[in-house]
């Protein structure tokens, strides 16, 4: 039994690295094709990622939101649920962080409420976006990959309405050169920075990721929720037969879920960008779904998926100023990771 | 293709010869030396309970399964199907029990695939199909849509694939089984044209009332062997029954005389005595009350069942399988709603209830089917032990895993559960041990007072069925309301103390478990013997 299951594990985490590597192989590979020169492409990518102390909280934040989503994917998956709608539940959680920091009335509240109410509201538009797949799902059982999926696009697009429109969140116009985009929001309401150190722009959403990180391990792991979870995730009418309220659970599952990726729009609007503008979500939702996938159900796998991509991403955007090569490159990794991990586990499947 | 009229000759030589067929899966075997002989214009009937190999004798002649032992002679030659396609080129079609019809086609277009190819011309196809049907008696709208049709419709239209091959021999694997009263009387008169032709069919069924109006020879299965087999006659019915069911009496009664048998005659005499009003109303466990039920394509799965079980009794529901028992377990596990009646105990209503609630009141439910409803196999035993009683181990939302092992460990050696340990995965065990752990879950349930057993001795070994039934019979004496539900008359007859039995839906009698009404319970579980009934 016992060697049993180190097998499975170990061939998990086999394939895992293995694609991981065989992933980065093909990204170094690309970078020396289209890199005027290889090693400076290379120099920069390693600054971008470790170079200053700027690189590594830029990082670190980046590692952050893509940690939350995951963690999100991951707590869906142990209901057997595929919450792929990350990204529209960032552009929720954004949009209303924004709104209750610039609107809200919270700017001059103590003891950090000015940051931690907005948070809060983005977490629950998260949620309730997130939900609406979930009620879809217990209510009429349609597919929450392609309502989850859906709700994306139209996430979006309340994004581009809401800077859009004067009466929602555009900035009053002083000239006709003003961008549809949201006002700043007051400092007081931004993510305090965990150190004074100017340079290191690492702000209080990594206390959030690793807290989080934390109490979704244990809920998972040692809770009665992570095994109710479990239980409808692999027999729902069996769980029910137990007296487990599945669409009760599904829903629960469905809300925290959005709550986490709503929670990384906020964060995203309040640590760092301060504004919203059209697209400002920039993917993040599939990066951090990538990271899930990744992770394959584990909440530490999350979290080093998330520091992987994070700092692959910084990397690659410093590469591309640098030294002309795309951070496309960086893209084309990422979904070779999926594709290989995708595949070895159809041969590991196969074999058995 | 030609097919000879001369049938005197053909009544000499059969069509199709089976020399000691016999097939194993593994350590299992689904038939067993299995010797059969059909004729040219002859309908052959093959009889048998659920798993008696029926299918799996309809599947080797149709090259679905290759036969692990014996042989075959087609026609005076060497038969040896390896894909259906060897079968249809041999003049063998077959009408299964899943149609495979694509629903948002017409009948047309489903009925040209296959057998049609370069330039279509619909309308001479269409006219070719309502000629085919009329010959056959087969009344069908070539372009109706297949999602549009009925099942019985669907039904005429698999037959007429069959028939546009102009078979020999056509199976039918328990047509019957999804047919309407009216439908199967159309059914059967197409049979007799078919065969009226010089064709030969092999019908499948379960339900002996058919078989009288159209079998020729009958053929009994029972545990894969064949314990019958004869020319039609009114006089065999009987015969037929006690073959299906099993004629082995006495021996199954030895099994389980050592449970039960002595002791339930008295229990029924002392229940006997007590049928004062006031006794009778103290003692009501469990009253289901005129409940039907209609499924979601619209088929009245049980209609106006009223069964009232009480404390210390075990109640058995004897049925042919597929007559609504599972309809009804599920209504009483909560999970389905009825569609009108009322389902009690003296202090709950439970018409409505959701399984937790009922789980509250105190009803244990061991479920037909263990790997769907039962329990949860990717969890390992501990889990499964205590799936309906998590929350009793769980504090500030945290799950005390040694609490948890240490109340297994208790259910697992007072039900004697063979596991290596109590956290090994539910998967690795036998299907014995994984119902003795079902059974140990739902009879510890707080406060037991009604226990529904499906089926729960279904594929177990003989030591499991043992000690199932001990567990059973322990909780009725200490005063559980008990539901048998079974197919296997023995077992009912051995551990019950008075026995329904459910027909299409309804139940069609009710009468004491002694083995002098066996041949009446099996004669109202084979609908036989209820005619007036339908006709009524």
């Amino acid at each position: 039994m016992m060697k049993n299951y180190f097998n499975e594990h170990a061939q998990v985490l086999l394939t895992t690295f293995g694609a991981v590597f065989l992933a980065l192989m093909i990204g170094l590979l690309l970078v020396y094709l289209t890199a005027d020169d290889f090693s400076d492409a290379l120099v920069a990518f390693f600054d971008g990622m470790f170079g200053s102390t700027y690189a590594v909280g830029a990082s670190l934040n980046r590692a952050v939101t893509l940690a939350l989503v995951g963690m999100g994917f991951v707590f869906a998956s142990r209901a057997n649920l595929v919450n792929v709608g990350g990204e529209g539940q960032i552009a929720m959680g954004g949009i209303f962080a924004a709104a209750m920091a610039l609107y809200g009335g919270v700017s001059d509240l103590p003891l950090g409420l000015a940051w931690i109410l907005p948070l809060i509201i983005g977490t629950l538009a998260g949620s309730f976006w997130c939900g609406i797949a979930g009620v879809l799902k217990v209510q009429r059982g349609t597919n929450e990959v392609i309502s989850t999926l859906l709700l994306i696009f139209i996430g979006l697009l309340v994004v581009y309405w809401s800077v859009q429109s004067d009466s929602l969140l555009r900035k009053p116009r002083t000239n006709s050169s003003t961008l549809p985009e949201s006002a700043e929001i007051p400092e007081s309401t931004m993510l305090p920075y965990l150190m004074d150190d100017s340079s290191l722009t690492l702000h209080v959403g990594l206390l959030f990721a690793v807290i989080f990180a934390v109490i979704i391990w244990i809920l998972l792991n040692k809770g009665e929720l992570g095994f109710r979870l479990r239980a409808i995730g692999l027999n729902d009418i069996a769980s029910r037969r137990a007296g487990i309220s599945a669409k009760r659970d599904m829903m629960l599952a469905m809300f925290v879920s959005g709550g986490f990726s709503g929670l990384a729009g906020a964060i995203m609007i309040l640590g760092e960008q301060w504004y919203v503008t059209a697209g400002f979500s920039s993917g993040y939702g599939f990066d951090g779904l990538v990271a899930g996938l990744l992770a394959r159900g584990s909440v530490p796998g999350v979290l080093m998926a998330a520091l992987f991509f994070g700092f692959l991403r910084s990397g690659g955007l410093t590469m591309e100023m640098m030294s002309g090569v795309p951070s496309a490159v960086v893209y084309i990794i990422q979904g070779l990771v999926v594709v290989f991990i995708a595949g070895a586990s159809r041969f590991a499947d196969k074999r058995d | 293709m030609a097919i000879t009229n001369d049938v005197n000759e053909l009544d000499k030589v059969p069509l199709l010869r089976l020399k000691s067929i016999g097939k194993k899966y593994g350590e299992f075997s689904a038939l067993d030396d299995v010797e059969l002989d059909i004729f040219s214009g002859r309908i052959h009937c093959m009889l048998g309970e659920n798993g008696a190999g029926k299918s799996t004798l309809c599947k080797i002649i149709y090259g679905e399964e290759v036969a692990s032992s014996g042989s075959m002679l087609y026609a005076g030659n060497d038969y040896e199907p390896l894909a259906p396609a060897d079968a249809l080129a041999n003049g063998i079609a077959m009408v299964h029990q899943h149609f495979s019809l694509i629903h948002n086609m017409s009948v047309y277009e489903n009925l040209m695939l296959g057998y049609v190819s370069g330039v279509l011309d619909v309308a001479e196809f269409v006219s070719y199909l309502i000629n085919l049907s009329k010959r056959y008696g087969l009344d069908i709208d070539p372009y109706s849509r297949v999602s549009e049709l009925s099942v019985g419709q669907q039904q005429r239209v698999e037959i007429l694939k069959c028939l546009m091959r102009e078979p020999r021999l056509l199976i039918l694997d328990e047509p019957t089984a999804v047919l309407l009263p009216d439908e199967i009387d159309a059914l059967l008169t197409t049979c007799k044209q078919i065969v009226a032709e010089g064709r030969s069919i092999v019908l499948v069924t379960h339900k002996l009332a058919e078989i009288s109006r159209v079998a020729d020879e009958v053929t009994v299965l029972r545990g894969g062997k064949q314990v019958m087999q004869c020319e039609f006659s009114e006089e065999q019915v009987d015969a037929m029954i006690s073959a299906m069911i099993g004629s082995e009496i006495a021996i199954s009664d030895l099994r389980l005389a050592g449970l039960s048998l002595a002791e339930n005659i008295d229990v029924i005499a002392t229940t006997n005595n007590d049928e004062k009003s006031a006794d009778r109303k103290a003692s009501q466990c469990m009253i289901i009350d005129d409940l039907s039920f209609v499924d979601e394509r619209g088929n009245q799965c049980l209609s106006n069942i009223t069964l009232e079980i009480k404390a210390g009794e075990i109640h058995g529901l004897a049925g042919v399988e597929g007559n609504g028992q599972t309809e009804l377990g599920d209504i009483l596990a909560g999970l389905s709603m009825p569609t009108s009646g009322r389902l009690y105990m003296p202090d709950f209503e439970l018409t409505h209830a959701t399984p937790s609630q009922i789980t509250a009141a105190g009803v244990g439910i061991v479920p037909e089917n263990r790997h769907r409803v039962g329990c949860i196999e990717e969890l390992d035993l501990t889990e499964n032990l205590l799936l309906s009683s998590i929350k009793n181990y769980s504090r500030f939302g945290l799950l005390n895993r040694k609490a948890m092992r240490d109340a297994a460990k208790i259910l697992i050696d007072r039900f004697d559960v063979r596991a290596p340990s109590a956290d090994v995965g539910f998967n690795n065990l036998s299907g014995g041990n994984q119902q003795k752990a079902v059974l140990a879950r739902e009879i510890s349930i707080e406060s037991l007072r009604f226990l529904l057993a499906a089926h729960p001795t279904r594929g177990l070994d003989i030591g499991a069925v043992f000690a199932v039934y001990e567990h059973i019979r322990n909780s009725a004496k200490a005063g559980v309301g008990v539901l048998l539900i079974s197919s296997e008359l023995d077992e009912l007859i051995a551990v019950c103390e008075k026995i329904s039995v459910i027909y299409r839906g309804q139940i069609v009698g009710t009468l004491p478990a002694d083995p002098q009404y066996r041949d009446q319970i099996g004669a109202l579980m084979s609908g036989s013997g209820i005619q007036q009934r339908h006709s009524a």
